[in-house]
């Protein structure tokens, strides 16, 4: 079984890639020291950072969530034959959306607040990816170019934005004013307290019955083929089954979660930065699991990506899949630039000169996990813990913490190129043909 | 899958044909700029000043047109080239390395002054070689093993930006040595004393006459000489020019390393030429705006020159501007370049029809 799994060339070929990529940056190490016991104190330290020093799990996942929600993004265009390297720019401009929200309404409840805050985001970023999806369906510009442009401007008009029009006047530092409390995106060791008030209580009770109801749509019809009985099985499936399953999980978690929650919370350090995103960035991941292999839109923008004179050719609409597929994975990674703003950064605003980095390793990510929620959720992952380890492996080694950067695209060169890494090992090709990206179609203007 | 066809006669665009065209653009908006210039400012710039800007047009132009170069050879032979970026930045790091360092080992036995001609040419030759081997990976990955030429090229890009920031601060961040600087400004004898056309053209930086070189030297290799018919051939239709004995692969190879080459010089633009100083992410994405300048000038040199100028143009019109007018928030005009790449990409100034196997790998 475990032997089986390991066969599969998505499996260790991802795996064989990152091997290699470290073993490559051993040797830069070594090179650049001089000395070979340097590398493994570097990577001890990277491993120690990551995962074992104080908070440093919760930190490595801190960064885990946007990295997930962007490399979603790029998935999603990329299932849909686009090459969305915009998402840098994308998350910026989610991230103005989501600080001029947050911060022009004022004592407003988080049951309202928080979700048009997010909505905001949502938007900015998709917008963002929406022009250029535009530009591509109708004069065949190719998005490569467009959103790498997009990125600079967005670059710009943050700058712009943050140090004309939003800028907080009674900050001495140039940063748009602080957000409401009611738009915080709550951080996990803060759950118990907010849980108090009981609209944040109605809040979560909503989000648990939608939920609720998602997954009884999806059980209850599972359960039904099993009863022999008609009746019960028509009970099981029909709506009023699953809506009373969500109502009830609702009504459970508004009586239940605030008290519970005071009784016992895992997350008891205040200076633990990790924030109810983790819950958002997971839930996207089986969203776009869902929406691209379980309905009908995604069905579309996969055949759209694969194939897309057959697709027109089964009278679906190049152009409107195309923008559809271009502003959900803007969507995407504008509620990662949220997210930074409403739980992570300190002061809880957009500062002049943010500048995440994040975009580059999404690409990378999702690469390594060939646009396979499951794996990105993973790669994800291990990118976050890398970034997050990277300042302590500085401090004990004293190799530059960009060493990261040098392996994660080294990690994504090989994982780019499989024929470079199937060339080290000796290995041979699997049978039949591999799925490889093709994004090169429609170059230069022609659409 | 888009097949390599040769249109019917007449729906390819004569590309030498569109020369005038090209020169009539440039001279529209050479003019354009100066009155726009002149409207946003009120009028206070003089001819020093128009002179200086478009001189500083063709400076700025000088890495734009290097990059549209490194695509049109690389693009007229079949191989989308997006990772020039990449190469232009490792460029700029290897130059800015060996300019500096060069300069300390030699200045003890040859004098500063010839230590720091001799380290800067060196520089351009090294960083030139560095882009070289980034344009040989991206031509081992895309030809040889057939991976996308997109994603290649983006893995040569953050690649790039991997190495040269972690160069950068494990060596060139802090306790640097003084160095020798970059390219004094060489003017041609008695052609630079001529009234406004001398100072724009005459007194420049060597990289920048290199670049004019080039663009004949480009225009000249690819529609006057065998090569160059044997690489629009490929570019079009590989099986064919297979069947006529061209070794489709070889050509590729050539016309990608050379690209590479050319695509170094535009990086050492960056760190001889513009400023003295390294960072990172210094190219800022002049080396995709470079390829704007190529699709505008419908995969020509001299096309993409104009281009390359219109960029140039841009960007020294807007500085200037913001001399004048401090009042105007720097981030509005500094987005224009990027915006008129967008616009070029729609297609709404001059049609563009690429070379018909562009993209596609060549399976034999």
């Amino acid at each position: 079984m475990v032997g089986g799994f390991f066969q599969q060339s998505s499996v260790y070929m991802p795996l064989l890639a990152i091997v290699t990529a470290f073993v490559l940056g051993g040797v830069v190490i070594w090179v650049t020291s001089g000395s070979l016991d340097t590398v493994f104190l570097a990577y001890e330290g990277l491993l120690r950072g990551a995962l074992f020093k104080n908070r440093g799990l919760s930190e490595s996942l801190v960064a885990t969530i946007p990295y997930i929600m962007l490399s979603l993004g790029i998935a999603v265009g990329f299932k849909a034959g686009l090459f969305n390297i915009g998402v840098e720019g994308q998350f910026y401009i989610g991230a103005v959306a989501a600080a001029w929200m947050g911060a022009s309404l004022q004592g407003v409840p988080a049951i309202i607040h928080l979700p048009l805050t997010v909505l905001a985001g949502a938007i900015g970023g998709a917008i963002w990816a929406a022009i250029p999806g535009f530009l591509k369906a109708r004069t065949g510009a190719h998005e490569v170019i467009t959103t790498i442009m997009m990125n600079y401007i967005a670059f710009r008009l943050t700058e712009f934005l943050i140090s004309g029009p939003l800028r907080d006047p009674n900050a001495a530092a140039v940063q748009t004013p602080r957000i409401a409390p009611g738009a915080e995106l709550w951080s996990l060791y803060a759950v118990p307290e907010r849980l108090q008030d009981p609209l944040n209580a109605l809040l979560v009770a909503l989000i648990v019955a939608g939920v609720g109801f998602v997954m009884a749509r999806w059980a209850l019809p599972r359960l039904a083929r099993r009863q022999r009985d008609e009746g019960r099985a028509a009970l099981l499936n029909s709506a009023l089954a699953q809506a009373g399953v969500g109502v009830v999980a609702g009504l459970l978690a508004f009586a239940a979660l605030p008290a519970l929650t005071r009784l016992w919370w895992p997350f008891t350090d205040q200076y633990d930065r990790l924030h109810t995103g983790l819950f958002v960035a997971l839930a996207a991941s089986v969203g776009v699991w869902w929406l691209l292999w379980k309905t009908t839109i995604g069905f579309e923008l996969r055949t759209v990506g694969a194939n897309p004179s057959a697709a027109r050719y089964a009278g679906m609409s190049i152009t409107r899949n195309i923008m559809l597929g271009m502003s959900i994975s803007g969507a995407l990674a504008g509620m990662a630039g949220m997210m930074e703003v409403l739980g992570v950064s300190i002061c809880r605003c957009l500062p002049l000169f943010f500048s995440s980095g994040y975009g580059f390793d999404a690409i990378a990510i999702s690469l390594l996990a060939r646009n396979d929620p499951l794996g990105i959720l993973l790669s994800s992952f291990l990118f976050g813990a890398m970034r997050n380890g990277a300042d302590l492996m500085e401090l004990t080694s004293g190799v530059s913490k960009y060493i990261i950067s040098l392996l994660q695209a080294l990690l994504l060169l090989f994982v780019a190129a499989p024929p470079i890494v199937r060339w080290l090992y000796r290995l041979r090709a699997p049978g039949g043909r591999e799925e490889s990206a093709t994004v090169t179609r429609g170059w230069g203007g022609q659409a | 899958m888009k097949t390599a066809t040769i249109g019917p006669a007449g729906s390819r665009v004569s590309f030498r044909s569109q020369g005038w065209i090209t020169v009539v653009v440039v001279v529209a908006g050479l003019l354009g700029a100066w009155v726009l210039l002149n409207a946003v400012i009120g009028g206070r710039c003089d001819q020093t000043c128009v002179v200086g800007s478009l001189a500083q047009a063709l400076r700025l132009a000088t890495p734009i047109a290097f990059a549209a170069f490194c695509g049109v050879m690389c693009e007229r032979a079949g191989v989308v080239d997006i990772g020039i970026e990449g190469k232009m930045l490792m460029s700029a790091m290897t130059c800015y390395a060996i300019n500096l360092f060069g300069f300390q080992l030699l200045r003890d036995s040859m004098g500063a002054e010839a230590a720091g001609s001799f380290s800067r040419i060196l520089a351009v030759c090294l960083g030139a070689g560095s882009a070289l081997l980034l344009a040989l990976l991206h031509a081992v990955v895309s030809i040889r093993f057939k991976v996308d030429q997109i994603i290649s090229g983006t893995v040569i890009n953050i690649l790039a930006i991997g190495v040269t920031g972690f160069m950068y601060r494990a060596f060139l961040a802090e306790n640097l040595p003084a160095g020798p600087g970059t390219f004094p400004i060489i003017s041609i004898p008695v052609l630079a004393d001529l009234p406004i056309v001398g100072p724009i053209l005459f007194q420049q930086k060597p990289l920048t006459y290199v670049m004019l070189l080039l663009a004949f030297l480009v225009q000249y290799v690819l529609f006057f000489t065998p090569w160059g018919l044997r690489t629009r051939a490929v570019g079009e239709h590989p099986r064919a020019a297979d069947t006529l004995g061209i070794n489709v692969f070889r050509v590729r190879y050539v016309n990608v390393l050379a690209g590479g080459l050319i695509a170094g010089l535009g990086g050492a633009w960056f760190t001889l030429e513009a400023v003295d100083v390294f960072n990172p992410l210094m190219t800022n994405g002049l080396g995709f705006i470079g390829l704007a300048a190529m699709i505008f000038g419908k995969w020509t040199p001299f096309g993409a020159l104009a281009g390359a100028l219109i960029f140039g143009l841009g960007s020294s019109v807007t500085s200037t501007v913001s001399i004048f007018r401090p009042d105007i928030p720097s981030q509005i005009p500094q987005m224009l370049p990027y915006i008129l790449t967008i616009i070029v990409l729609t297609g709404v100034v001059g049609r563009a029809i690429p070379p018909a196997a562009d993209g596609q790998p060549y399976e034999k």
